[in-house]
């Protein structure tokens, strides 16, 4: 097909900012979704606080929401900005839509379970109401890191100049670090928001434990983002390593298989931990007596289920450095 | 917008190599040190029983960061490593508030600063382990809990220093990122400082907590 | 660009070691991390047996690492001795 470059750039372009804002859109609707439906069961208990409860789920939506703005700004920049117009251009093009839209998933599902969590736990005490929201706006505002991740990468991919590096194997790197950071942010956010939709249940139920479980949720939310920032050094790597020409197929396949492998290996463990600290959190509000001993099995724990993330980081940078 | 890669250099040529320094992380870096330096010298300078407002700002800082080295770290460890931890964490707060202030920028925005206090965090970590439980436990403690889990174990460690330092350096170069777009597509008329609040002075506590308190836990696992 | 055999099947051997480990790891993370939220749970009921707890906890999830080894066996073969 005869088309010129900057053809494919536009074709590109448009199709980089549909995939952008089309998987965007997924994470954040369905996350404000479970708040708003946690906020009607929440309002059907105790009707006499609606204006809180209200406002609570207004403020954890536009939270949730802001995952999927990011995705809509680079939407907007894929549309409407002048690329210069080189044959990598393309494929930078159809990387940042893909990392941005995949990036947003996950972040938008998780930052939805905390607010969610506190319009409930204040139907059920009300004097909990500041305490409760403090505790899910910092849960939310944590569940955002990895797609700020993801924005992150966009951007550098939309702004670095590859006109001076070879076309073949920098277009499979190009791809290969959008998808590594895109799909890496999917687990960590969905684990994220699980640990702090525990962490504001637990503050309903026992508001004297706010602080240590504010602590320990945080620990675990940090650890939980492990795989994404995992998924970000592959992703750095493969943007800012300069690889020799070449004309087989065998080298740039590598590089596309690192950032598969990154980006989908960093899903499964993040969920886990997601899972492991959801329960201690939990449970150390039910118990504060043992909470070294519950801080030091979740972390314990989660160290394990980290470890085929590490397996899938090595394989990745095998594929990148010896390979 | 193009200028967002760009960080101006000072290469010196020392003996055939090349010591690249990155001019504005370093200014902003001693104006954290400067500023860190004047608030505790004031601080302390009168120490009364009815305390001044610098001196309420001190006690809280050094109250709350004590209480968590001490529940991590245990009564006698936590008089060694309780000041560094509280002057990492005003140090991180300040350098993640910085970025407010026009014409300033957070030197936690370069990936240079973010790695080696992760690093430093690590090494102070071992020492810490070595010196508690010896060198032979510590070595045996990488083959737990097969032996052939040993390089793996070593793996782990590397990444944890990787997750800490890249995990703070991307937040806040996010921030900075999003702010300087969203001006650009207003064309700088508005700065949102609804924006502002948010990823500079709120994100960036939050980072800066979760920094120092991995830290803390880090040093708590190695020592055990 | 001509595609030879050999460097088409290099190609495809890489891309199935990346698909190995990358899919390979969803399963056994997810897994491990149920395994550590049950032990947090049982602690939590029970902080006494916290030893029994931990130790069964780390047997699980090893077990449950199995398919995990496996796939980063298949991608190393894949890589080097395919």
């Amino acid at each position: 097909m005869a088309y010129d470059i900057q053809t494919w750039v536009n074709v590109a372009a448009f199709i980089g900012g549909g995939m952008a804002m089309g998987f965007g859109a997924i994470g954040a609707a369905i996350g404000e979704g479970f708040t708003a439906a946690s906020a009607n069961e929440a309002i059907g208990r105790n009707p006499k606080l609606s204006g809180d409860i209200f406002k609570s789920m207004l403020v954890g939506q536009a939270i949730a929401e802001s995952a999927s703005i990011f995705a809509l700004v680079i939407a907007m920049m894929l549309l409407f900005t002048k690329f210069p117009a080189h044959t990598l251009t393309p494929f930078v093009l159809i990387a940042a839509g893909l990392c941005m839209g995949f990036g947003a998933i996950g972040s938008g599902v998780g930052s939805g379970f905390p607010a969610g969590a506190a319009c409930k736990g204040m139907a059920r005490q009300p004097e909990v109401t500041g305490r409760l929201t403090t505790n899910m706006l910092i849960g939310s505002a944590v569940c955002q890191t990895p797609a700020i991740f993801s924005l992150v990468v966009s951007f550098i991919l939309l702004f670095t100049d590859f006109s001076v590096r070879p076309v073949s194997p920098t277009w499979a790197a190009i791809l290969g670090a959008g998808i590594s950071s895109g799909l890496g942010a999917i687990g960590s956010g969905l684990g994220g928001g699980l640990v702090a939709e525990a962490s504001c249940d637990g503050v309903a139920r026992q508001p004297l434990t706010a602080t240590p479980v504010t602590n320990v949720m945080l620990l675990s939310q940090a650890v939980t983002q492990t795989t994404a920032i995992y998924a970000l050094l592959v992703s750095f790597i493969l943007m800012f390593k300069s690889f020799p020409p070449t004309d087989l197929l065998a080298p740039p396949m590598a590089l596309l298989a690192s950032g598969l492998c990154m980006g989908i290996g960093a899903i499964g463990p993040a969920i886990g931990e997601g899972f492991a600290g959801r329960s201690a959190v939990a449970w150390i509000a039910r118990n504060q007596k043992h909470i070294a001993d519950l801080t030091r099995l979740m972390l314990v724990g989660q160290a394990v289920a980290e470890s085929t993330g590490i397996y899938s980081l090595v394989i990745a940078l095998v594929l990148i450095f010896v390979v | 917008m193009e200028d967002l890669g760009k960080i101006h250099q000072l290469i010196i040529p020392f003996f055939g190599h090349d010591i690249t320094l990155n001019v504005e992380v370093i200014v902003m870096t001693w104006i954290v040190f400067f500023s860190l330096l004047c608030f505790g010298f004031f601080a302390t300078k009168k120490k009364s029983r009815l305390p001044g407002p610098l001196q309420v700002v001190g006690e809280l800082f050094v109250e709350h960061l004590y209480d968590l080295t001490e529940d991590a770290l245990g009564k006698e460890l936590s008089k060694t490593y309780a000041p560094l931890i509280c002057a990492l964490f005003m140090f991180l707060l300040l350098s993640n508030w910085l970025g407010i202030i026009p014409h300033l920028e957070e030197p936690t925005k370069d990936l240079n600063t973010p790695l080696s206090l992760g690093l430093m965090g690590f090494f102070i970590a071992h020492y810490a382990g070595i010196k508690a439980k010896g060198l032979k436990t510590y070595l045996k403690d990488y083959c737990e809990p097969m032996f052939i889990m040993a390089p793996l174990n070593i793996i782990g460690e590397l990444a944890k220093v990787i997750s800490i330092s890249f995990r703070l350096f991307g937040n806040i170069m996010g921030g900075a990122i999003i702010i300087l777009v969203v001006s650009h597509l207003t064309y700088s008329i508005i700065t949102p400082p609804f924006l502002n609040a948010f990823f500079g002075m709120f994100v960036g506590t939050i980072q800066a907590f979760v920094f120092t308190m991995l830290t803390v836990v880090y040093i708590a696992v190695q020592v055990n | 660009m001509a595609i030879e055999g050999a460097d088409i099947v290099k190609a495809a051997a890489f891309l199935g070691a990346g698909i190995s480990m990358g899919v390979g790891a969803i399963g056994p993370g997810v897994g491990e991390g149920m395994a550590a939220a049950k032990a947090c749970e049982a602690i939590g009921k029970n902080p006494k047996e916290a030893g029994l707890l931990t130790r069964t906890m780390l047997v699980g999830q090893a077990v449950s690492e199995s398919t995990g080894i496996y796939s980063l066996v298949i991608a190393l073969l894949l890589l080097f001795v395919v």
